[in-house]
Formats: structure tokens, sequence, C-alpha cells
């Protein structure tokens, strides 16, 4: 039987400023639809192929609370020569900043500022929670999940902060962070500290470490310390009971119950470091002017003593940006409806509604469901002021045809009481139905709105999406992110 | 039943929800047990009831559909001669030729096939969502009709009579032991005596728990629409 498929390969990149780094890479996905001569055409990302890693640049700063974003503009413009890409090729991707970075004066700006100039459909993140996934993406971590059909617990450990999140048969489960990185405390050669960041100071303080610039340790005490991190680490995530400073370390909140892990795979700057000795004499340890090396060591030695099965991880030090360049687009399903010339979008914040079969059949519910969504989306400041908000609808798995009608008209009643301004009104479905409701919504709202329907994606309440320019004509990509600086409160 | 260690009962458990297919079952001797046996033989009456059913008169009439005949004569006949399920009675032809309105852009035919459940099951979801779609695309439709005991290939009897630009069918599928209520949609750029069955499109498999009844409503739509543009059916469509 013949199939016929179309398949485009586009250009996707992945900055990552970090704590300590900034780097860049350029893939290229293999954006395929596939329809046979029997079924629905289907849409998927069918290769993703690493064509280029640039050097490891430290992240350009301006004293210590900015970032120099010429000179990280200039990083972009040079490394786009050597990889021999244009802007306006770039058609896909992300640009993620991390740990200690993210909380940088400028640094929403910057980020901004960075995605736009870095290609046409290249949007801006950020978050610790996002940053622990793709990083386990880019770690090889959630292949590894569906390859053991078990639980992988990937920790990404840089600069600023180590980023843990737990992969189960693909799918992540769960995420934590913590402030534990090779950066947060400076030395010179002689073992006097230079620097300690600042968010780290509560937690030494606890511990009964009274440290600031200028106090000279030995080699033994920055060990003691770095021990010390790495047990809390690694003893929260084994999901025993830890010291009760060690609740200094979090960042954000940490899940009621971690899941069990059956594989502990690390990554990050710290993580690479962890293939040298140890270091025996404080000019080698202080040998980047940190305690990366020194960590490196205590988190192994911490990992054994644990418990954990480890196993290595396919990228180290370039995990996160991976996971930010090759695996943070998505395709929306093949069937979609979308009026030419809408799109892009981009970050357009998502309210959800949640529609299992009992709401989708009882028409009060239904309404109830929907005008909840809207007016909580009333609360959300959107980036396209078109747009103003993307309906997620969560369910229903089979709709019929009375339900569609349902669903439709409760939603077009939705948007003309609270959104009469609205010129482009975005739907986003996880059921296979977005050219049914695409059309069932369109011929409600005329031409008054402009409807984008899409399916077969997942987010969040909460969450930030954008959506690309339709590659042949019907393939969207999509990025659902979450925003750090500009999250909604509640949900 | 021989006692699983956890890891093959995860693997097991694993395995047989990847599929709809009886794996895992279990056994006793070397017989299936009862109630594998006895899910078996419901699944077959259910798939043997879904080919010898009849789709309810008002069912039709809600769809606003007026039946008509093939040379089948009879459902044994039917199964036993497929030739004869591809023609319409003297009848048949006569009163589509009467009430159907000639050469329409788009021609919608409903029939049982060899699932007269699949049409229950699907067809007040398929054929107004495919209405819509139509619609939406500015397309001027026929005159709907539901043509008993039909065989794909009727469509080209059909198109002879009334010469439609497109035709679609949505027909019930040969039931399986998965689902006897999947429906598929044959489509066709003027369908007449001599087209090859390469100059068919279909899309197969629509039932809730398959491809999504209103999707593919809409998506018919949309490959109708192809049709007309590009003038032809079948392997050379681009979609």
């Amino acid at each position: 039987m013949t199939t016929a498929a179309s398949e485009e390969w586009i250009t996707s990149l992945g900055i990552d400023l970090g704590t300590s780094t900034t780097k860049l890479i350029v893939s290229r996905l293999q954006i395929k639809r596939t329809a046979n001569a029997f079924s629905m055409p289907k849409a998927a990302i069918a290769k993703r192929t690493l064509v280029y890693c640039s050097g490891i640049y430290t992240t350009p700063l301006l004293g210590d609370n900015e970032l120099d974003y010429p000179a990280i503009a200039d990083i972009l413009e040079r490394e786009y020569r050597l990889a021999g890409i244009s802007f306006d090729e770039v058609k896909s991707g992300a640009v993620i900043i991390t740990g200690e970075t993210a909380n940088k004066r400028n640094a929403a700006k910057v980020l901004h500022q960075l995605a736009e100039r870095a290609g046409d459909f290249v949007v801006a993140t950020a978050g610790a929670d996002l940053e622990g996934v793709l990083a386990g993406k880019g770690s090889g971590a959630e292949a590894r999940s569906l390859e053991i059909k078990g639980t992988v617990l990937s920790v990404d450990i840089g600069g600023g902060t180590a980023n843990a999140a737990f992969f189960r048969q693909g799918a992540c489960i769960a995420t934590i962070t913590f402030r534990i990185g090779g950066r947060l405390i400076m030395l010179d050669n002689e073992g006097t500290i230079t620097a300690v960041a600042g968010s780290f100071l509560p937690w030494l303080k606890a511990n009964g470490w009274d440290l600031h610039s200028g106090s000279r340790l030995k080699l033994e005490d920055y060990r003691e310390i770095t021990d010390r991190m790495a047990e809390s680490l690694l003893s929260c995530l084994a999901g025993r009971g830890s010291g009760e400073s060690d609740a200094l370390l979090l960042v954000g909140e940490r899940p009621a119950v971690l899941p069990a892990a059956d594989e502990l795979m690390l990554s990050g700057g710290v993580a690479a470091l962890t293939e040298e000795a140890e270091p025996t004499r404080l000019e080698e340890a202080a040998r980047f002017g940190d305690i990366g090396p020194l960590l490196a060591g205590s988190v192994m030695r911490a990992a054994a003593a644990g418990g954990f099965r480890q196993v290595a991880a396919r990228q180290t030090v370039r995990a996160t940006v991976i996971g930010a360049g090759m695996h943070s687009t998505e395709i929306a399903g093949a069937t979609v409806h979308i009026p030419p010339g809408v799109l892009p979008l981009r970050n357009v914040p998502v309210v959800k509604a949640e529609l299992p079969p009992a709401v989708m059949d009882d028409e009060g519910r239904l309404n109830e469901a929907v005008v909840q969504a809207m007016a909580s989306a009333k609360a959300l400041h959107s980036a396209e002021e078109q747009a103003p908000f993307a309906l997620f609808l969560d369910g229903p798995g089979h709709c019929t045809y009375a339900g569609l009608q349902r669903l439709a008209d409760s939603i077009s009643r939705g948007w003309s009481a609270h959104f009469p301004q609205q010129a482009v009104a975005v739907v986003v479905c996880r059921t296979d139905m977005a050219k049914a409701l695409g059309q069932a919504l369109q011929r409600r709202v005329a031409e008054r709105v402009r409807v984008v329907c899409i399916d077969q994606v997942g987010a969040e309440h909460g969450d930030y999406i954008d959506l690309g320019e339709p590659v042949g004509g019907t393939l969207v990509p999509v990025v659902v992110k979450t925003l750090a600086f500009s999250r909604p409160p509640g949900g | 039943m021989e006692a699983f260690s956890d890891e093959a009962a995860k693997l097991t458990a694993e395995l047989a929800g990847s599929t709809p297919a009886r794996i895992g079952v279990g056994r006793c001797g070397t017989r299936p047990l009862t109630r594998t046996a006895l899910q078996l033989r419901m699944d077959h009456a259910a798939a043997v009831d879904s080919v010898y059913g009849v789709v309810a008169p008002e069912l039709l009439k809600e769809m606003g559909l007026f039946t008509v005949e093939t040379l089948s004569g009879s459902k044994e006949r039917y199964l036993r001669r497929p030739d004869l399920g591809r023609r319409l009675t003297d009848e048949g032809a006569a009163l589509i030729r009467e009430k159907c309105i000639m050469k329409p852009q788009v021609q919608v035919v409903v029939s049982d096939g060899l699932s007269a459940a699949a049409t229950c099951a699907n067809i007040r979801d398929v054929y107004p969502a495919l209405l819509d779609s139509l619609a939406a695309y500015g397309l001027q439709t026929g005159t709907p009709f539901f043509v008993k005991n039909g065989r794909v290939a009727c469509m080209d009897h059909i198109g002879e009579i009334l010469q439609p630009d497109v035709l679609v069918m949505l027909i019930g599928e040969r039931p399986g032991l998965v689902t006897a209520q999947s429906m598929s949609a044959y489509m066709g750029y003027r369908p007449r005596f001599g087209t090859l069955e390469s100059d068919r499109n279909v899309i197969s498999n629509i039932h809730a728990r398959g491809t999504q009844p209103v999707e593919a409503g809409a998506h018919i739509g949309t490959m109708l629409a192809a049709m007309l543009e590009q003038k032809r059916s079948g392997t050379s469509l681009v979609l």
C-alpha cells in the first residue's frame, strides 16, 4: 500500500545562559507528515540531529548583577558564523536562562531580546522546573527511562543550581531544584574565598560556616562543605529525611512525595568533572577558581553511599542546551484549523478547562468549566495583544457531534461575554478534534474573530504557549513552557 | 495458572495494554480460561450481529436519508456475491434519478456495508461534522441517500447516474473481534464504471476508540475540497 509522506527539515537552536557558562547548539529537526491510504494524516518530529556545538563561554556579566547583552549578542553572531547558519534559517528552538543568571536584574529583558534576535521562532524560557526537564531530555535520561521501562532520576548540576527531574517511561513525573552548584563559592589557589553567592549564605550559616570574601580555608574544610552539600542533595532525592537547614537549599516547592528511582543520571558542568580524579591539593581543587571539582567528588561518593545505581549520561555539560535546542519543540496534530496569516503567536498564557465525559454530557457543568477558565484568563497578560489567552481543553477523549456543538456554543458565548475585543482566539485540545472544533467555533464567530485550533498537545494552567508558523501548510510547531518571570498567581 | 514474577507480571500488563489483541490471558491446560472463551464468543456474536443487523428506519429518517437497494436481495447473497452489491436495482437507480440533484459538486452516500452497527454507532457524529466541513469550504452537496447491502464500488454505478464531481461513501467495515463498530469513508473524483481502486481514497477505522468520528468528518471535507481543486483522487492526490 502506498504511503504518502512529506518531510521537512527545520533548523532549531538552543542557547543556555547559565550561572557560569553560556553555550549554544544547532540542531536539525525532521518534521514528518505521514498519510497512508487508510488513515488520517499524522504529524511527528521523526528525527533530531545535533549538527553544531559551540565552545563553552563564561557568561558575560557587567558587575555583579547585570548581564552584558552586547557581549552575549557578539557570541551569538560569532557562533552563527562558525556554524555556517544565518538568522533567517533558524525556525525553532529555545533560549533558556538558568541558575543564578535568571536572578540578574536585566535577565528577563536580555532573554527576550536574545530570543527575538536568534531566529524566527526561538522562544524565551526560564524556570527551574523546565530547566530540569530539558536537561533530563538532553542528557538522555528521558530516553533511558523508556529503555529500562522504569524511573530514571536526572540531576543536572551546574554553577548555581542542581535541577532534578524524575522520568518514568518517557514522562516527567516530578521535578525539584536545589541551590547547589559548583560556583556558589569562589576561591583562589591559596584557599582564600573570593566570593560567596548571597543566596547560599543562609544554609552555610545554619550549618555553622560563617564565610565571606577573604576567609581562608583548608582543602579539608572545603571538602567538608561540599560533602555536606552532596549528602543533603542525594538524601533528599532518595526520599530520606534531611537536615532542617536543607529546606534553605530548595528553590521553589518540594513535591510532597518524590518517586523512587531505579537509576541516577548526572549531567551538567559539575557532572562533567566527575570523570577526573578527585583533587588532592588546593591548587588542583581551585583550578577553575570555584568548588566545582570538589563538589564533583563529593557527589560521586554520596551517590555511591546512598545506594543509587548510576548510569552515564549521553551528554553532560551540554545537557540543558541540547534539551532547549532539540527537545523543546513539539508538533501539533496533523488536522488543525488555522486561518492564513495568523501564526506565529508568541507567549500566549494558557488557561485550562477540564472536560471529563461527565462534564461534556452536562450542559450546566460544561458552561461552568468554560466560564471559570475565561474568568481566570482575564487576570493574565499576553505578549500577543491580539490573542489574550489560549484555552486548553483537557479531555474528553471521545467527543460526539452533539457534545462538540455544546462545547462550541459554550466557548463562543464565553468569548463574546469576556473577550469581545479579541481578534484571534486560540484553543488547544488534548483530544484529536481540532479541525472539527475549529470549524464549529469559526462558524459561530464568523469574521469577527480568527480562530486557531490545534490538538494533540498537553499543557497546564499557567504555562505559556508559542505557536510557530505552519511548516508545509498544516504542521504547527509548538513550544509549551513555564515562564518563571511572569507566572500568574494560583490556578 | 503459573505464578508470575513481579517483573513478568509488569511486562505482561504493559504488553497487554499496548494492544487490544487477546494476549497474556492465561490458560488452563491446553485451553483458554472460561472467561476468555466467553469473551471471544461474545465478541464473535457481536461481529456476526453487526453483519446481519439492520440500520433502523428511524435513524435514517432522522438523518434525512431515503433508501435504495443493490441487486444483492438478501444478506446471504450479498455475502456470497460481492459483484451484486456493486449495482443498484433498477428501482433504486430510477429512484435516485427522480429524487436527487443531478451533477452535484459533492454526493454523500451512506451504506450499511458489512456492519450495520458501525453505521448506527457513528453516523450521528461523522455525517453532520462532514456537512459542516463542506459548508466551511463553501461546497454544494447533492441529495444524500442510504444504500442497503452496498459494496464500495457501487460508488461507480451511482457516479454514472448522478455524475457528481466527487462522491463520498460512509460505509460499515468488515467487523473484527476488537470492534464491530468501525466505519470507513471512501472518496473519489468523478467515480464512473471502470474506476480503479487506486483512484479512491479512504479513511478507515472511524469509531469512538479509533479515528475520532467528528474529526474524521471534518477531515473528509478537506480531502473532498482537495480532490475538487486538483481534479483527481486516489494515489495521485496531494494532501
